[in-house]
């Protein structure tokens, strides 16, 4: 990965369990410009995380991330949580899915927990050009991150609730009465995003005003055990379930590269020779998924048992 | 510009005998040594004609004001525009233009025009035209703002002045394969699906380019649809002119197109650079003669017709390979 | 071809012109009944500005849910899509249905009027605002509604 080496600036924990760090550039120059909803891979020690950009991307010279720590989570979150002033971190160019459309005549926002990261950068954005904006913030009842930040930008037009009952009739409410031109927004947990996707589908919304950003691809189904067939190196591999195909590759010293390892930067794209892939990406188009010729194998797997690869 | 330094620096663009349309994509900034010289070194091409060019810029402008076009939504975009050209043109030539941050205000100076203009980001009124107007007026570069939404680009905003046979007043708003739509063979050979998606996936701050080249009557730089009534007759006249006559009026037309990720917004700019080149001075590089020639007499029906050369592809062969 | 009805729409306006356009709309209205949505028809001969007007209100009210479905010649379906696209609609969001006459509309490329007429692609038509004989080019504009039109060339 060609990263940007950047450093510390400044480490807090802004709600329990919630570290913000702000990076710069060693000589504090200017860092690559990058649209609201951005987000960053680190290095985290031996992980590589996503985390989004909550910074205005307009002429950077700080980025700024939210790490949540995930006790379960395998290392990233926790090795972050150690970094201090000073300490030097590497991370990619800012990459971006989850842009506010420009047409849209309001934008909905809706965070779940941590997901407000996100749409802090968003906001900020819609606050700046004064779009018309609405945030439905669901979050633990301890720990609302940032809410003070986002009364601040938002007052009326932002709801939180620590209530999931509460929370379901802000959304039902909410995806039924929009005007046409509004485009929704969502990041969190993956049960809420199923739950908002879930919702704004029942109440007509078509897919194109739908946009999700989902860094959690710890929570996706494990999968059922398949065999990656590499045509040019004439192998088998075996991929457990539980283990990402990518893994397994590279648990075979077969070298791919690879960057965001959620299904989000397609880096890792790998042609399919044989056998039908099982999409699992935010990344592959409709028509690339429907011709299953490639595979990310970072999240992806495989429907049939074997999966030929030209590897 | 010296006719020296024209063939200098003009980017030839065929790198074959013969010429389909492909995703003829590459990095930017990337000098091309030619059999005369070099091109591409830079983003933002300021040559000798810039003041020349942005004259007659401003001449087109005044009397169709529709060549600018900007659909409200991509306004940060026009922006977003604006500062990173400004910014670039003030890296490559930092002892004639410079863009300064002063009290909250940008303050842009322009030596090589005799420009100071200061202003606040996002207040359109500070600037004649509007930031993409004011764009238009500091680069020789038609311009064009693809937004990206919906899972495609589209063309939003635009100041267009030296188009080749298209309206941007007409184009604009169009999605990308709808703007396209006229070009034949790119989409059953699934080169535009290819393009486009390449460029839905350029990352902030990526640059690419890429040449387009036709034959055209005339020197002048607009010939634009809207136009079309004033450059009628030179077009005219090349459907019968030969020799010496159809190789002065004749010109290789060549785009230098730049495609940019821009940070802020996320708009995709497209920078569009005409070069044009008369065939008689084109002839004074034999191997451009040699391959100008044979691309053209191989050159399919569909496609000359589509480039408009059709009325005088015959007699340019005939110069080219000619003894 | 009938595109048939987007059955995850919540509510819809159905706008026909021309005999065989309402024949396609009863058949869309038939079918959207069935589903309980709530429907709001209209039909007439043609994308006149009093049609326009109704689907401006239409849209005005609309919330995220709400589908347009056109059927008619061409020329009224293209007028009242670019109508819906410009006050946010998405292509997601319309349907349609082009039957009826060959009815275009064109764009003059040198002053910018619109002639609405029967021609294909290719034909040369008369502009009816500056008078200029215009070659019709197989190129649509979703916000004029209309096909391409250009000085036509002398020579071919």
């Amino acid at each position: 990965m060609t990263g940007l080496e950047l450093v510390v600036t400044r480490s807090a924990e802004v709600v329990p369990g919630v570290r913000e760090l702000v990076l710069a550039r060693p000589d504090g120059g200017p860092l690559p410009a990058h649209p609201a909803g951005s987000h960053v891979v680190a290095e985290c020690g031996e992980r590589r995380n996503a985390y989004s950009l909550t910074n205005g991307g307009a002429e950077p010279r700080e980025y700024a991330v939210a790490v949540l720590r995930r006790p379960g989570g395998r290392g990233g979150s926790a090795w972050l949580h150690e970094r201090r002033p000073g300490d030097p971190l590497v991370v990619s160019a800012p990459r971006c899915a989850f842009a506010p459309v420009l047409t849209a005549r309001r934008h909905l926002l809706v965070a779940g927990g941590i997901g407000i990261t996100p749409m802090l950068a968003h906001v900020r954005d819609a606050v700046r050009w004064n779009r018309d904006v609405e945030l439905l913030y669901a979050h633990r009842p301890d720990a609302p991150a940032y809410a003070a930040d986002l009364d601040r930008l938002l007052g009326e037009r932002l709801r939180r609730t620590s209530d999931r009952r509460e929370f379901r009739g802000l959304l039902g409410d909410a995806l039924r009465r929009q005007p046409l031109g509004t485009h929704l927004y969502v990041c969190g947990p993956a049960p809420l995003m199923e739950l908002v996707t879930d919702t704004a589908e029942a109440a007509g919304w078509p897919a194109q005003r739908v946009h999700r950003e989902r860094f959690t691809a710890a929570e996706v189904a494990p999968g059922t055990p398949f065999t990656a067939r590499l045509r040019r190196s004439g192998r088998d591999v075996a991929v457990a379930a539980g283990t990402t195909l990518l893994d397994a590759l590279h648990a075979a010293g077969v070298a791919v590269p690879s960057m965001c390892r959620q299904g989000v930067c397609g880096e890792c794209r790998v042609p399919v020779l044989a056998g039908q892939p099982q999409h699992r990406d935010e990344y592959l188009d409709e028509h690339e998924r429907a011709a299953g010729t490639c595979v990310l194998p970072c999240v992806s797997r495989s429907e049939t048992g074997v999966l030929e690869v030209d590897l | 510009m010296n006719p020296e330094s024209r063939l200098a620096r003009f980017p030839f663009p065929l790198r074959a005998d013969t010429y389909r349309y492909s995703t003829n994509i590459e990095p930017a900034r990337v000098p091309v040594r030619t059999e005369t010289g070099e091109w591409g070194g830079v983003l933002l091409d300021v040559d000798d004609d810039y003041a020349a060019d942005l004259a007659e810029r401003k001449r087109i402008l005044k009397a169709d004001p529709g060549r600018l076009q900007v659909l409200p939504h991509v306004r940060p975009a026009c922006w977003d525009a604006l500062l990173t050209c400004l910014r670039e043109l003030a890296a490559q030539r930092p002892d004639e233009l410079s863009l300064r941050c002063e009290g909250g205000e940008l303050a842009w100076r322009n030596d090589l025009l005799g420009v100071c203009a200061r202003f606040r980001e996002g207040d359109d009124d500070a600037l004649p035209g509007g930031p993409l107007g004011f764009l238009g007026s500091q680069i020789q570069d038609d311009i064009v703002l693809l937004d990206q939404r919906e899972g495609a680009l589209w063309a939003d905003a635009g100041l267009v002045t030296f188009a080749s046979g298209w309206s941007l007043r007409f184009d604009v708003g169009m999605r990308f394969d709808e703007v396209h739509g006229p070009v034949p063979r790119v989409h059953e050979d699934g080169v535009l699906a290819r393009a486009e998606r390449f460029l839905l996936r350029l990352r902030p701050g990526q640059e690419y380019r890429r040449t387009n080249w036709s034959l055209a009557a005339g020197g002048r730089l607009d010939h634009s649809a809207e136009s079309s009534p004033e450059w009628a007759a030179d077009r005219a006249r090349a459907a019968t002119a030969r020799g010496r006559e159809l190789a002065a009026l004749v010109h290789l037309r060549v785009e230098v197109q730049h495609l940019v990720r821009l940070g802020a917004s996320g708009a995709l700019l497209f920078l569009i650079r005409t070069y044009l080149l008369p065939l008689a001075e084109l002839a004074r590089v034999p191997a451009w003669r040699l391959r100008l020639g044979r691309v053209l007499a191989e050159l399919p029906d569909d496609i000359a017709g589509y480039k408009g050369l059709t009325p005088f592809r015959d007699a340019a062969v005939e110069y080219l390979l000619g003894s | 071809m009938d595109p048939g009805v987007d059955h995850a729409g919540t509510s819809f306006a159905v706008m026909s012109f021309s005999a065989e356009g309402r024949a396609v709309a009863r058949r869309w209205a038939a079918a959207l009944t069935a589903t309980g949505a709530p429907v709001w028809a209209w039909h007439g001969d043609g994308a006149t500005e009093r049609a326009l007007a109704e689907l401006r209100d239409r849209l005005d009210g609309a919330t995220v849910g709400w589908r347009l479905m056109l059927a008619g010649p061409e020329a009224d379906v293209l007028r009242a899509r670019s109508l819906a696209v410009e006050r946010d609609a998405i292509d997601a969001e319309i349907r349609v249905h082009v039957c009826g006459t060959g009815r275009k509309r064109v764009w003059c490329a040198h002053c910018g009027g619109t002639t609405e007429t029967e021609c294909e692609a290719g034909q040369a038509v008369a502009c009816a605002n500056c008078g200029r004989g215009l070659l019709v080019h197989d190129h649509v504009s979703r916000r004029h509604a209309a096909y391409l039109g250009v000085l036509a060339d002398p020579e071919t």
